[in-house]
């Protein structure tokens, strides 16, 4: 039963009343760990403490799977190194929060108890146990700051612990507890950990009803924040994450630099938003619309005037450009290239991957590069096509390389071009009879290919669930690929359409778990005086 | 050794008025008792690190080779792909003739070689291996008594920082990938002068202790109803933890003096670019500081990678990476090799002989740093035009104290390069007397280039 405590930390504390209690005890499986990506973090501490609270810190690679970073990241843990930058991390926030709040004032147990159980919820996405506070609150006696660095660095932060029990309206059967369903929500939604309201919709079991997931999904889907969740799943998808390390030779590409990798990542993502999410076009208009925005370093790179005073301005290529959609920004022509040439091969395998979830297998170890031509003479194509000749490599090639041949008018940073070598650079392109030219030619052969409504359909479900998709799949996303296209291919309706489906909630129960009994769950911090959860 | 060491006891310190009370958890130090000793006792800590290049040496269509000498046993003689060695080649062996021995699996590209020479197993999928790689079982042998166990960097200015430690076979180390990154971490925050006189235990350092007992705290309940792969990820979790906690006990000790530890100034940012000259003058910034910090008793074994796997490197102005050039380049009817790859793996090399120059540069007792450790070279194929796993070229360099006999060269023929792993771990004072799965498994070590 909740205890009625005063706190005397005014009424950012007070707030720590609405801290619950577990509804039951019931015996409880974990059925994903998963790493929080860097932006779910910087994202957390935002929403947490606010947005002043400085994040500085180098955060651990991540890895992906399965065309997904959110496919790699449940299946990441912490090196030594990581965990050190964590902990530093860790004990920085602490010390703004605590000496912004003027906490150090809190002198009862009580009081330390509440602050650890409000902060400690929000972090760890769900109550804190008794013994996860008692924990915490003798730490505490040495100062608040060590007891959140404490629930900072705890793995049930740093990783999504997600977790079933048994349902209570199919006996035998297992369900997502509350909590981890709010997650699954908030995560996908808005990259980030859930809101107070979340929270109380878990705490009240609200979500576990049609009515009240809904009732969250239009809040969730209707806020600013959504934007944020959606640039995280497009920067995941579209592999931007790259250009981190992009580099590129300096005297083959002047022109690149940092501020243009910086620039070329940010000109994606806006107007993937822009697109998509703000003016909720048909998806494959990604490929199609030459609406964009650029900034002065970008300019110069597409040979452009830049005549704002703003630092990024909306900006639409003419048909002389030859520029078509995303595929024709510097992100992917620059990412998806050497460091001194274009490279068709690689844009070829990523445009398959990315966008058709169709990996390429890696290339076979007896190669016989013999029949290889000296490649500084003509064009790429000369080389590409030896390959497609060799019986070891042509599977691959015929696949991988008509795609980014019909891109080879830009070059390894993403500049229009015509001559390779003093050669005219042919840009026709024969994909499995499928024939197209130029970077429009792609485009309006992507647009109307059915592996993309369902490859988009297969990563917004795989990044939302984090697991691999397989066979047993199937079927399901083949009716929310249908229901995506018939829908006019908008995607915050394929989140929401996903997100309400019964799969989006499925228990897999993974190979080795047991159901553990449930730990006590915390009553002593419950002052639920304004709880609108309760029991 | 850890005679001096008598604290399981607790210490109390105070900070911000409160009074820390925190009893010290049992280190690695006080129960390994093997290979060891100070600078106040007889012998000079022998050290170890992996360093990793890419797309291996070259070989010729015919049967010859750029970098495999004519003569086998002591004083072999330079070959072109292997003249960075010439300043120190009595202090390093040579190893040819090895092979990776995939017991039916596919030869994965660029990633099979390593793997195998890492974790004794052919592996099944080219983005993870299917065991710890042993730097890992030599870092528990020998690198608990230092503040980090292991450091992991990449030079390589590569799209991720790469490193090739693991110990779960799907989470890598994260490497420090700049030198002003690794300067931090070896003496920035944290970073006692073990030469100062006014050393004194920070009692800030017993309350970030209690932070991770209350963690710690919490881990039998974080484990129940926790399936197999995920039991395995917060297991790394809790060793790393633990690193962290063995981190912070040897802060509390008084640093023994380490007569050539100077403590360096911090390096410049450098330059963002991967082709060759650059990575090789960062591996060379690099190594200098990484030198330190071994010399100053901060860790004894580290893992540095050059440049990966497929390696993006490229001469500088050239169009092609060398990675393609390997692959496309004709062998030269007249040299009987391919000479622009050939040109390359030599400077490639020489970010090497740069790493070999810094570690030979300290002076530790009656010889040199590079006396005291060894390093294990190695890459990822090793004719890169075919992609062969087979004469994958290894070096042992650095006498190990004593234990290596160096400046040899071993020639196999077929052998498995599990051999040359498992003479790495013995001859730094691993407990492995086996090492390698199916026909890579051996506990066969090459005995000649053992004392």
């Amino acid at each position: 039963m909740p205890n009625r405590m005063k706190c005397t930390l005014g009424a950012a504390l007070l707030a720590a009343g609405l801290v619950s209690v577990v509804a039951q005890a019931a015996p409880s499986l974990k059925v994903g760990v998963r790493r929080i990506t860097e932006t779910q973090y910087r994202h957390t501490i935002a929403d947490i403490f606010g947005s002043d609270i400085e994040v500085s810190a180098r955060f651990e690679p991540e890895k992906r799977e399965d065309g997904l970073l959110a496919l790699g990241s449940a299946q990441l843990s912490l090196t030594s190194s990581g965990f050190e930058q964590y902990f530093v991390l860790a004990s920085a926030i602490a010390k703004q929060v605590v000496t912004r709040e003027h906490v150090a004032s809190c002198k009862s147990n009580e009081c330390a108890r509440q602050f650890i159980a409000k902060y400690g919820e929000q972090l760890f996405r769900r109550p804190l146990t008794e013994q996860e506070l008692a924990a915490r609150s003798a730490v505490a006696g040495s100062g608040l700051e060590l007891a959140l660095t404490s629930l900072l660095v705890a793995p049930e932060f740093l990783f999504r612990v997600e977790t079933a029990e048994p349902d209570p309206d199919k006996p035998g059967q297992n369900r997502l507890d509350a909590y981890t369903k709010a997650a699954r929500l908030s995560f996908l939604l808005w990259d980030t950990t859930p809101d107070a309201e979340l929270l109380a919709a878990a705490r009240s079991g609200a979500i576990h009803t049609e009515a009240g997931l809904r009732q969250q999904l239009t809040r969730l889907t209707s806020s600013p924040r959504y934007e944020q969740g959606a640039r995280a799943f497009f920067a995941d998808m579209l592999q931007l994450d790259g250009f981190d390390n992009l580099v590129k030779d300096p005297q083959i590409y002047p022109k690149f630099n940092l501020a243009v990798a910086a620039a070329a990542k940010e000109q994606t993502l806006k107007t993937t938003v822009e697109l998509l999410i703000r003016q909720k076009r048909d998806y494959r208009e990604l490929f199609t619309s030459n609406d964009t925005f650029i900034n002065r370093p970008l300019a110069a790179v597409y040979n452009v005037p830049y005549l704002s005073a703003a630092e990024w301005a909306p900006y639409s290529f003419d048909a002389s450009s030859e520029r078509s959609g995303i595929l024709t920004q510097v992100s992917f022509l620059s990412l998806f290239a050497h460091p001194g040439t274009s490279s068709p091969t690689r844009r070829g395998i990523k445009i398959h991957e990315i966008f058709m979830c169709e990996p390429t297998p890696d290339p076979p170890a007896d190669v016989d590069f013999s029949k290889v031509k000296d490649s500084t003479q003509g064009t790429v194509r000369g080389r590409l096509l030896d390959h497609m000749q060799n019986t070891g490599c042509t599977a691959c090639h015929r696949r991988s390389d008509p795609p980014g041949l019909a891109l080879e008018h830009f070059d390894g940073l993403g500049q229009l071009r015509t001559l390779e070598n003093g050669t005219p650079i042919d840009v026709s392109a024969d994909l499995n009879g499928a024939k197209f030219t130029g970077a429009t030619g792609l485009a309006s052969f992507l647009r109307q290919d059915v592996r993309v409504p369902a490859c988009l359909v297969r990563n917004v479900y795989a990044y939302g669930v984090g697991r691999k998709t397989d066979e047993r799949d199937e079927d399901y996303l083949a009716d929310q690929t249908r229901a995506f296209v018939s829908g006019g291919y908008r995607v915050p309706d394929l989140m929401t359409q996903i997100a309400t489906t019964p799969e989006f909630f499925k228990v897999v129960v993974p190979s080795g778990a047991r159901p553990a009994p449930t730990t006590t769950p915390t009553t002593a911090t419950a002052a639920t005086t304004t709880s609108a959860g309760g029991l | 050794m850890a005679s001096h060491f008598n604290r399981r006891s607790v210490l109390k310190g105070m900070l911000g008025g409160a009074a820390v009370t925190v009893g010290l958890p049992v280190l690695d130090m006080f129960l390994d008792g093997n290979g060891v000793a100070f600078a106040d006792g007889a012998k000079l800590p022998v050290r170890f690190g992996t360093y990793f290049w890419g797309l291996g040496l070259t070989d010729t269509p015919t049967g010859g080779t750029r970098w495999v000498p004519k003569t086998v046993g002591p004083g072999y003689e330079i070959t072109p792909e292997l003249d960075c060695l010439a300043a120190v080649k009595d202090k390093v062996s040579v190893f040819s003739g090895f092979r990776v021995i995939p017991d039916g699996r596919a030869n994965l590209v660029h990633w099979s070689g390593h793997a195998s020479i890492l974790s004794g197993i052919a592996p099944a999928s080219s983005t993870r291996f299917d065991g710890p790689s042993f730097d890992t079982r030599i870092a528990d042998a020998i690198g608990g008594t230092t503040r980090f166990r292991v450091l992991d960097i990449d030079a390589s200015v590569s799209r991720r920082p790469v490193s090739y430690s693991t110990r779960t076979g799907t989470t890598f180390a994260t490497p420090e990938a700049t030198p002003l990154a690794l300067y931090t971490r070896l003496f920035g925050a944290g970073f006692q002068d073990p030469n100062s006189d006014q050393w004194r235990p920070d009692p800030s350092i017993m309350l970030r202790q209690s932070v991770l007992s209350a963690v710690k705290d919490q881990r039998e309940a974080l484990f129940a109803g926790v399936g197999k792969a995920d039991r395995i990820k917060l297991d790394q979790y809790f060793t790393s933890l633990r690193e962290m906690e063995n981190q912070l006990a040897v802060q509390l000790q008084r640093p023994d003096r380490c007569e050539a530890c100077v403590v360096p100034a911090a390096p410049k940012e450098m330059p963002h670019a991967a082709s060759v000259d650059v990575v090789n003058s960062n591996t060379r910034t690099l190594a200098k500081l990484l030198a330190m910090g071994l010399a100053c008793n901060q860790t004894r074994v580290f893992n540095f990678v050059h440049t990966a796997g497929s390696s993006e490197t490229y001469m500088a102005g050239q169009s092609k990476i060398y990675h393609q050039i390997t692959h496309d380049e004709p062998t030269d009817a007249q040299l009987g090799y391919q000479p622009e790859t050939s040109k390359l793996a030599g400077l490639v090399m020489q970010g090497f002989g740069g790493l070999l120059a810094e570690m030979e540069a300290i002076r530790e007792g009656d010889g040199t740093l590079l006396d005291n450790m060894l390093i294990m070279a190695f890459s990822d194929t090793g004719y890169a035009k075919i992609h062969s796993i087979e004469n994958i070229p290894l070096l042992l360099a650095g006498r190990a104290g004593g234990r290596h006999k160096a400046g040899q060269h071993v020639h196999a023929t077929g052998e498995p390069v599990t051999r040359v792993s498992l003479t790495a771990q013995q001859l730094v004072g691993a407990p492995v007397g086996e090492f390698g799965v199916g026909a890579m498994k051996t506990s066969n070590p090459v005995r000649e280039v053992m004392a």
